[in-house]
């Protein structure tokens, strides 16, 4: 059965390296192709049939090539089941040259193609070869004169990544055009502001910057999916990582919730990936940030730029810190500040408790995997500079880890921990009456927290080098796997030489 | 519960001697068979695979072999207005390219047979205010791109033309913890971005801002059981990643830090005995790339029937003597 438009038939097999071309015949005979001409409408059939499926289902999600050496049938190539387009592999071999050689003519200016041509032929290109960085190059061109716009590229570049889920141009090509999608986003938020300071908010002006900031906060989401989609099929995605932090950097830049729904969300998956190190480098970056966000001194806490001000995606900052007067007494206003700087103290150690919590989890039962190892490492240094940093806050008693806050009064905000080798218990284990903001499905401590810690109830620390000795050996002992041992072996050797040594 | 080790296992009837005349013939007849698709898929690289095709031929000491007119035509028809070089005709110019043709001119000690003005003017133009490079004119950042800028420079003996001081800084943004670089501030370690940034930093004279001891560390803990070098933890050995990894311990003074029989084992494996060429790993299909870094591999473990390789530019040391170029090594 013909399912396809009279014309010429779709199953036509072309040896272009012989530079002769031959079709089959419905009865499976090879006759050679009448002229050029004809193979150049069969192939540009094949580029619309391409653009057709997506106009026909504009939800396809996936695509990839079935595997096909010879056509068979009387039918296009192309197939689209669902939301899943694929393509023939017999047509493949001379789709991608045809489409490749046009495109190059046309940049050599040896050949015209109209506009709605390039975007045709360069998104069949992309999606047979996306690294090929010229016809991303002809689509950013086409987008800065509007004949496309910035989704469309992005849900092309999504649909290359589900069969290509490394390509670095796919990548590059992404965070270009979010950067004119954030750009497009500055200059509103500018002219807002102008228009503010003279006096002159409208609020049609004003409702276009809350659709842009939804706008923002939409693509973020959605880029964080695409991240996650192509994190899932290729194991330690260099490039879907580092993409995901260029995009938290500059889309989420100071935006303290982003932050850390990224590190709940990421629990669960590192704990089902325990092998991607890629995926564990971004919970050390996410940690970092949060850890220096929350530990930035009073006089540089500007962390909102203008634009992300009036995102939707609310920006929780929760340390407005005021200096303590040199006389050491506090006005109302700066013991709230004193509150809140504690409460980010707070939350620092126990973000680093819970984080050496889960790295020994993870290593007792998953043993024998260098990325965990590597994650322990990577934290326990964030911690032990932390903690060298904020010496002047913080002192350490030996082993039990008493941290602190306020060296003029010890006994006010002492928070402890009797935590060793990441097996530490919360002592404040309280139900607050108001759901607090989560992390990693741990509430963070509430500004009434500190209250309790100034009647000195023990909050949970992260460990100390001794503390990490015990928990080597404690491996060392019970685990038989070579692996595991070689990297248990390691860690001490890192402990000691790069630490310092035991005490 | 087991662990599966990530790593191969090298079998006992696997290669264990170089086939040097193999890989010459390999490399000679690749550029002949144009196989329309597979050329057409790479093309988009042409310069790269150029570079890896004449470097490795020289290594061995079959550069002749090649057709020396038509790569350097090939070369200026690839010089765009703008002074960059993109990876074929057509294609729009790139620093990684850039670089490429530099190399390959300086194989060929051509280098005038482009607008060498230009081309400073070009890499110079790329440099960003806080230091670092786009790798063109759309605006991506990496450390492999500052790389590429001072390699391109370097060889023309224009380094004076850019913020040096501006360039390191940046570059120095990258280090991590592990003592290991990353493409971008706050990106995880990759031996292929450790390469760049060590490669940098000795062209730059500035190795003295490596902490030689823990990135070797790092760099030594690539070495699986097989021998084989690794890019990052708990990922497969190969070839491309040994030459990376063995090339930065060979910067930092500290190559004496791995197993180099093992490791030398574990290329000699990766060769292809009936078709010539190396793959990434034993068994896999033989590609250009890895039979450049196999082969610049073997010459950095000390092989004395390949020419002594320069771990920073992987190209020929003689070549580098003729333009005066010597980058600083840690001892």
């Amino acid at each position: 059965m013909c399912l396809w438009p009279s014309g010429l038939p779709y199953c036509w097999v072309f040896f272009t390296r012989k530079k002769f071309l031959v079709r089959v015949t419905s009865h499976g005979v090879l006759k050679m192709a009448e002229s050029e001409e004809e193979v150049d409408v069969l192939v540009q059939r094949v580029v619309k049939d391409i653009t057709n499926a997506f106009k026909r289902n504009p939800n396809i999600d996936e695509i990839g090539v079935i595997p096909c050496p010879e056509a068979r049938y009387n039918r296009s190539p192309i197939v689209l089941v669902e939301n899943k387009l694929g393509v023939e592999s017999w047509c493949v071999k001379f789709l991608l040259p045809y489409v490749h050689n046009k495109l190059l003519l046309y940049r050599q200016r040896k050949h015209w193609l109209d506009r709605e041509a390039l975007v045709d032929i360069t998104c069949t290109l992309l999606l047979l070869n996306p690294d090929f960085t010229t016809a991303w190059n002809v689509r950013k061109e086409l987008l800065q004169c509007g004949v496309l716009n910035p989704e469309k590229d992005l849900y092309l570049g999504k649909l290359a990544l589900t069969k290509f889920p490394k390509s670095p141009e796919t990548w590059i090509h992404r965070r270009w055009v979010l950067q004119q999608i954030l750009r497009q986003f500055s200059v509103v938020g500018r002219s807002r502001k102008q228009q503010q300071q003279q006096g002159e908010a409208e609020q049609a002006d004003g409702e276009r910057s809350q659709q842009l900031s939804d706008h923002l906060a939409r693509t973020l989401h959605q880029e964080m999916k695409v991240c996650s989609d192509a994190a899932c099929r290729y194991p330690s995605n260099y490039n879907a990582w580092s993409h995901r932090i260029w995009v938290v950097q500059h889309m989420a830049k100071g935006n303290f919730k982003v932050f850390h729904d990224e590190l709940s969300s990421m629990r669960l998956w590192v704990s089902m990936h325990v092998s991607d190190h890629s995926g564990f480098h971004y919970r050390q970056f996410l940690l970092k940030e949060l850890i220096t966000e929350l530990s930035q001194t009073p006089a540089s806490t500007t962390t909102c730029s203008p634009q992300h001000q009036s995102s939707t995606v609310p920006s929780v900052n929760p340390h407005h810190h005021s200096d303590t007067q040199a006389n050491g007494e506090l006005s109302g206003a700066e013991a709230a500040g004193e509150d809140e700087r504690q409460l980010s103290l707070t939350t620092v150690l126990h973000l680093f408790h819970q984080e050496m919590e889960l790295c020994s989890d993870l290593i007792q039962s998953f043993p024998g995997h260098e990325t965990l190892w590597s994650h322990r490492r990577h934290v326990f240094y964030l911690w032990h500079q932390w903690r060298r940093e904020h010496q002047h806050r913080c002192s350490n008693n030996g082993s039990s880890e008493s941290v602190h806050l306020n060296n003029s009064d010890p006994g006010l905000t002492e928070v402890g921990a009797q935590s060793c080798a990441g097996r530490g218990e919360s002592v404040n284990g309280q139900r607050h009456a108001s759901e607090p903001m989560e992390i990693d499905r741990a509430p963070l401590p509430d500004p009434r927290d500190s209250k309790r810690l100034k009647r000195g109830v023990l909050l949970p620390a992260p460990p100390g080098l001794p503390c990490e000795h015990s928990f080597v050996s404690s491996i060392l002992d019970r685990c038989s796997n070579p692996e595991q041992r070689r990297f248990a072996l390691a860690y001490k050797k890192w402990l000691d030489t790069v630490m310092g040594p035991q005490p | 519960m087991g662990t599966q080790v990530k790593d191969v296992i090298i079998k006992p009837d696997a290669p264990s001697s170089l086939f040097l005349d193999k890989h010459a013939d390999y490399i000679a007849a690749y550029g002949s068979k144009k196989d329309d698709y597979e050329y057409t898929l790479s093309e988009y690289l042409r310069m790269s695979g150029i570079y890896w095709g004449l470097t490795v031929m020289d290594l061995m000491g079959q550069l002749p072999r090649m057709n020396r007119e038509e790569i350097i035509d090939f070369i200026k028809s690839c010089q765009h207005e703008c002074g960059g070089i993109s990876a074929s005709i057509g294609h729009d110019p790139h620093l990684l390219y850039t670089l490429s043709a530099v190399q390959i001119l300086c194989l060929y000690d051509s280098v005038d047979a482009i607008d060498v003005d230009k081309v400073v003017e070009y890499v110079k133009g790329l440099q960003q205010e806080d230091g670092s490079f786009a790798g063109d004119k759309w605006g991506e950042i990496d450390t492999r791109f500052s790389f590429c800028a001072v390699a391109t420079l370097a060889l023309l003996g224009k380094m004076d033309k850019i913020n040096v001081d501006k360039a390191v800084e940046f570059v120095l943004t990258c280090m991590n913890f592990d003592g290991g670089f990353g493409c971008r501030p706050g990106s995880e370690s990759h031996a292929g971005q450790i390469y760049c940034c060590t490669g940098f930093l000795s062209l730059t004279g500035q190795l003295h801002q490596v902490n030689a001891d823990l990135l070797g560390w790092w760099l030594c803990e690539r070495q699986l059981p097989s021998g084989g070098l690794n890019g990052r933890p708990e990922k497969l050995p190969d070839v491309c990643y040994s030459w990376w990894v063995l090339a930065s311990l060979k910067i930092i003074g500290r190559i004496h830090w791995i197993d180099k029989a093992k490791l030398r084992t574990f290329i000699l494996a990766c060769q292809d005995e009936e078709t010539g060429g190396f793959a990434d790993r034993p068994g896999d299909m033989v590609d250009p790339f890895h039979t450049l870094f196999g082969v610049a591999g073997l010459s950095l473990l000390g092989d004395e029937q390949i020419k002594p390789v320069n771990p920073v530019l992987c190209m020929p040391e003689d070549v580098l003597q003729r333009i005066g170029l010597q980058p600083d090594l840690l001892s």
